[in-house]
């Protein structure tokens, strides 16, 4: 018993400083995805919102025909389909299907964020004279940012988890290369064990520092009243 | 005058919120309007800062037409300045911040001469020591009283007040009142919305009696409280005056 143990453990031990070394492709591709998909999901959200049907409409489509696709449809579309036209490898081609899909995502979650703002605040901040613009950057924004980030980490988190998506068109990041690991030395078990681990280790990392910021804006908060 | 309004009627769905007003208001006066809830006061008091559209007539501010283009609109809601029943402060904001913010994106107001301003109109609604407050942590009153002094940080011409005092509790609408009541002696054109019958006959200069989205009887307010020449005024009055 005492012998398998300690054989088992230095399996591990081997798997673990075999995947490292991908941990900081899973990393970047997890960041860049998400900062994209932040900033094309505030795009979308305020489109949504806008009384400008140009915006309005355009919006909507692109937000429910993202939603309607698996991801990993839109990641071999993108590389497999629009790649090979455009020419992308594989990191821009995954980094971009994720953004894009999240971004969906999260301007639906802007939508509601904005919408949680009462009305009063909009006409005060028109009243004073100031444009939809200002009135989004000064007054709306903050006030539905607090709201919007338990759903916002939520989405970070699953940015993070579905990233291992893309090693289906070979981009070599965690998921990737506990395939290779386990293809080479067929331990599945302990294999899957471990990449399983390491994404529990940086989801519980994300989700700690999720609840920290929550609960900093609640104090810094001016409790809605 | 200042404000002038010909013919305006406004529509949301099949209701005539405001079927045809027309009235005229002077530089300086202090107008009361009243009249039983849906009258259409709160939408007439919209209709002249351009919250709402009008679907026809004219509403000129001193003397810009409120057409809807975008600059007029940000001019005319330069003039006057409006203080609505739920406050409607920014509650992510201090005090101070609640001041300062339209001066320095709408006016462009240096920091300095912004804060300065503001603390200025803090103090003058008796609030200069709560201004890193933020307006979770004020009364009522004192909300509303910051809110009014936010509207004044515009130097607006026109003070809109929709019903200031309906939303506060009791003992908490005599301190705002004060402050309207300075104002309107300072020589401030107002137009306010208000059940509170001491303070109309007390500061106003001229009653607008609204009913069912038309001004059914106008004048100054002690005829119109003593010898009201309407029916429905009439009515209106007997309860307002008991309650």
């Amino acid at each position: 018993m005492g012998e398998w143990f300690i054989k088992e453990l230095k399996t591990l031990g081997e798997i673990l400083v075999f995947l490292v070394p991908a941990i900081p492709m899973t990393i970047k591709i997890t960041l860049m995805a998400f900062a994209f998909a932040l900033a094309l999901g505030l795009f979308v959200g305020l489109s949504r919102v806008s009384p400008n049907k140009i915006f309005s409409i355009p919006s909507r489509i692109y937000v429910d025909v993202i939603r309607g696709i698996p991801l990993l449809v839109q990641i071999f579309f993108i590389y497999f389909g629009l790649g090979k036209i455009l020419n992308l490898n594989q990191f821009v081609a995954g980094v971009a299907a994720v953004s894009i899909c999240y971004s969906a995502y999260l301007g639906e979650i802007v939508r509601s964020g904005i919408q949680a703002i009462h009305k009063g605040q909009f006409e005060a901040a028109f009243s004073l004279g100031m444009t939809p613009v200002q009135t989004m950057r000064h007054v709306i924004l903050p006030q539905a940012f607090p709201i919007v980030l338990p759903s916002v980490s939520n989405e970070f988190i699953a940015t993070l988890k579905d990233s291992s998506l893309v090693s289906m068109i070979g981009l070599r990041e965690l998921t990737r290369a506990g395939r290779e690991y386990y293809s080479q030395y067929f331990v599945t078990f302990e294999t899957w064990f471990v990449v399983g681990l390491i994404y529990l280790g940086m989801t519980f990392v994300l989700s700690r520092l999720a609840s920290w910021m929550e609960r900093r804006f609640r104090v810094h908060g001016w409790g809605m009243g | 005058m200042i404000i002038q309004v010909k013919d305006v009627v406004k529509r949301f769905g099949d209701l005539r919120a405001l079927d045809g007003v027309s009235c005229t208001i002077e530089a300086g006066e202090v107008v009361i309007v009243l009249g039983p809830s849906g009258s259409g006061k709160s939408t007439f008091m919209r209709c002249l800062n351009g919250l709402e559209k009008v679907d026809s007539g004219v509403v000129i501010v001193d003397g810009m037409r409120l057409d809807h283009s975008k600059s007029d609109l940000r001019r005319i809601r330069q003039t006057i300045g409006i203080v609505f029943q739920q406050f409607n402060l920014f509650p992510h904001l201090t005090a101070m911040e609640n001041l300062t913010l339209a001066q320095k994106v709408v006016l462009g107001r240096k920091p300095d001469e912004a804060r300065e301003i503001a603390l200025e109109l803090l103090k003058k609604v008796g609030l200069s020591e709560k201004q890193d407050v933020h307006p979770a942590h004020l009364s009522g009153g004192q909300q509303q009283r910051v809110a009014i002094a936010r509207s004044l940080a515009m130097k607006p011409k026109i003070m809109l007040f929709d019903e200031p005092t309906s939303a506060l509790d009791p003992e908490m609408i005599g301190e705002v009142l004060e402050v309207m009541r300075d104002l309107a002696r300072e020589g401030m054109t107002m137009v306010v919305v208000t059940h509170e019958m001491g303070f109309a006959r007390e500061v106003g200069d001229r009653i607008l009696f609204m009913d069912q989205g038309r001004i059914v009887e106008e004048g100054r307010i002690e005829e119109v409280l003593k010898n009201p020449k309407e029916e429905r005024t009439r009515e209106f009055l007997s309860k307002v005056l008991k309650g």
